[in-house]
């Protein structure tokens, strides 16, 4: 019954981190995309923007190994 | 023979545009900027260099207030719903403090991600009219980009709709340009001044026949 409960909670904490994984993946993407779309158009605001992708994209970083820590 | 009739073919110059929120006449962009005639440091990728940008168009604002309500209903849930939830029922276990807090912090997370992919996908949807033709750059769900064109001597009709309480408070509609191009239609959903546009246009098509 103990090792049905430790296996549970096992699989509960590496659903989890597979799931911020993805997400950290995302966040990746969020960046990448981002500077696509800055060669499309050129503005004066880029900068600003990318530098919003990439505090979102290190937020999902520290967010997923906060995971690894806590859980 | 005095003259008594001399018609001048002077380059017709569009009307000077009033100021409004969110719009910017031959001065800088803003970060909020949704309409701009002849707008400084603006440049796209195919622009070519005798090419210049004379209107600048973004949806109007008022497009983003239904994902900006959501997020700002998603900042407030953890902080009021979750202690209400978890209070109410009651569970055969526990839950360690540690999937608490990850689960909060991923939500504020997933709220900051989706204000975020919102405002990317409003910013760069972009409507241009330049002095050559009519460029649509659409990028959906982030992952994907459409840039539809069309040359101002191909275009055949210009029209626009504006309806409804919202439309006509904030000044909106949607602008379709109909061409003989490969794509036939192009349409501006949204933008501001719609009448303007047209009249932007037309008054191109006028300066080039």
């Amino acid at each position: 019954m103990d090792q049905l409960v430790s296996g549970a909670v096992l699989a509960v904490k590496l659903f989890t981190l597979l799931g911020l994984g993805v997400y950290v993946v995302f966040a990746g993407i969020i960046v990448r995309q981002e500077q696509l779309m800055a060669q499309t158009v050129a503005e004066t605001f880029h900068p600003v923007l990318r530098i919003l992708t990439v505090i979102h994209f290190l937020a999902a970083i520290g967010v997923f190994i906060t995971a690894i820590i806590l859980l | 023979m005095p003259t008594v009739f001399n018609a001048h073919h002077a380059k017709k110059r569009p009307s000077p545009q009033t100021q409004s929120p969110g719009s910017s006449h031959g001065s800088r962009m803003g970060l909020l900027t949704t309409y701009a005639h002849r707008p400084h440091g603006v440049r796209f990728e195919t622009q070519t260099d005798r090419e210049e940008v004379v209107l600048f168009l973004r949806q109007h604002i008022v497009v983003n207030v239904p994902w900006i309500v959501i997020t700002a209903i998603m900042a407030i849930v953890p902080t009021l719903v979750f202690p209400f939830i978890l209070g109410s029922v009651e569970l055969p276990f526990l839950i360690p403090t540690g999937y608490i807090i990850i689960a909060a912090l991923f939500w504020y997370l997933a709220t900051l991600g989706f204000a975020l992919a919102s405002f990317l996908t409003w910013y760069f949807n972009i409507y241009i009219v330049t002095n050559q033709r009519v460029v649509d750059i659409d990028f959906q769900y982030l992952l994907y980009k459409h840039f539809s064109e069309a040359e101002l001597m191909k275009i055949q009709d210009i029209s626009y709709t504006s309806g409804g309480l919202p439309s006509i408070v904030f000044d909106y509609g949607n602008v379709f340009v109909q061409t003989a191009a490969e794509v036939p239609n192009l349409e501006f959903l949204y933008v501001p001044h719609p009448d303007r546009v047209v009249k932007t246009i037309r008054e191109l098509l006028d300066t080039i026949a």
